[in-house]
């Protein structure tokens, strides 16, 4: 039943995904390029949407809440997203929107979906030599912001939530058009 | 014509934005949380990545069985069978419906940077990159929608720290490559 669920949901994405333009390559570049800025005010508004909801349900409901933290390993987390900038920028896509580009008939988004194959190959084999002693460094576990700041974590979420969605509301769109 | 597309894209949020009506990275982006938040709610938060590494899994299992079942990072990602792997077809159908929607059809390829002269080129950068980003992903243990999207979302702090990461030689990379121009490549 989870993954009929889980169809749906992923059927969602990709349409609010090809309508934002996130699988497109060009758009992609110009939201990194700093040059358009709505991709990126997307995901800003999703984080925001999400944690006020999520945690404000929390205080109604938190029997029904799947909350997932993942470990924060710093050298590890921050060297794996160093490498996906340098991908994401050369690509144009992330391991999700190149599923929506092949849907919509793109045909390098084919070609990036099989070098994530590829890259998913590469890093099983090097995974006990390469990648295990490195994720055990400064392993913090599974922590929040609540916990490093110490704050409640539900009027946390409420702040971060409002300040993510007044600096995209503040910023300019088309940024080359706003000087 | 990736210009063209999205000046299109900016001039109808900002028309959307002078119409009192919201944006579409406002309208979409609540959509999304929303979306995250069901799937908190079904079974977990989203996530896409993993599912690279569970099909090398699957075509070891067939193969070399051997080594699959030896292999550590195989083992603890496990079956194919599972919500992730759903996510990922339904972004396919996604795509399909949501091109249905375009009044122009989107073109079979975009160019991310100016050096990016012919198809081949194209093809080569999105498949070095697809690498680079499953990769990193799998290092990282999350991509854009498992780090950013559902740590952040949670305030996670392995999240932040990912996003921080992604956007700084994300940036940094698409300016150089812009720079660049068709100098060398």
């Amino acid at each position: 039943m989870k993954n009929v669920y889980a169809l749906f949901i992923g059927v969602a994405m990709g349409l609010l995904i090809q309508r934002i333009r996130a699988s497109s390559p060009a758009a992609i570049a110009a939201n990194l390029r700093l040059e358009n800025l709505s991709i990126i005010k997307f995901m800003a508004m999703t984080i925001a949407v999400g944690m006020m909801l999520v945690y404000s349900l929390s205080l109604v409901m938190p029997d029904a809440l799947h909350f997932s933290i993942k470990p924060t390993y710093v050298v590890g987390v921050l060297l794996g997203g160093l490498v996906f900038g340098v991908g994401f920028a050369l690509s144009g896509y992330c391991p999700g929107t190149c599923a929506v580009g092949i849907g919509e008939g793109r045909r390098d988004a084919l070609f990036a979906l099989l070098g994530g194959v590829a890259g998913a190959l590469l890093f099983t084999l090097v995974y006990t030599t390469l990648i295990e002693p490195l994720v055990s460094v400064m392993d913090f576990g599974k922590i929040t912001l609540a916990d490093v700041l110490h704050v409640p974590v539900v009027p946390l979420a409420i702040g971060v939530g409002v300040l993510f969605i007044a600096v995209i509301t503040w910023l300019p769109t088309d940024v080359r058009k706003h000087g | 014509m990736s210009f063209a597309a999205t000046v299109t894209n900016s001039s109808a949020s900002v028309a959307a934005e002078r119409s009192g009506k919201l944006p579409p990275w406002a309208s979409l982006g609540i959509l999304f949380g929303v979306v995250g938040v069901l799937s908190i709610i079904a079974w977990g938060p989203i996530g896409v990545s993993g599912t690279y590494p569970r099909i090398i899994g699957e075509a070891m299992r067939a193969v070399a069985p051997g080594y699959a079942a030896e292999n550590p990072y195989l083992v603890k990602m496990g079956s194919i069978l599972v919500p992730e792997t759903f996510i990922l077809l339904g972004l396919v159908v996604g795509g399909i419906i949501g091109a249905r929607f375009d009044r122009v059809k989107a073109p079979k390829m975009e160019a991310t940077h100016p050096a990016e002269t012919t198809p081949a080129k194209r093809y080569r950068d999105a498949f070095i990159g697809g690498m680079l980003i499953v990769f990193g992903a799998r290092i990282a243990g999350g991509c854009t929608s498992g780090h950013i999207i559902s740590g952040m979302t949670q305030l996670s702090v392995s999240g932040f720290i990912f996003a921080a990461g992604v956007f700084a030689t994300g940036i940094g990379t698409a300016k150089l490559l812009n720079a660049a121009k068709t100098g060398g490549r």
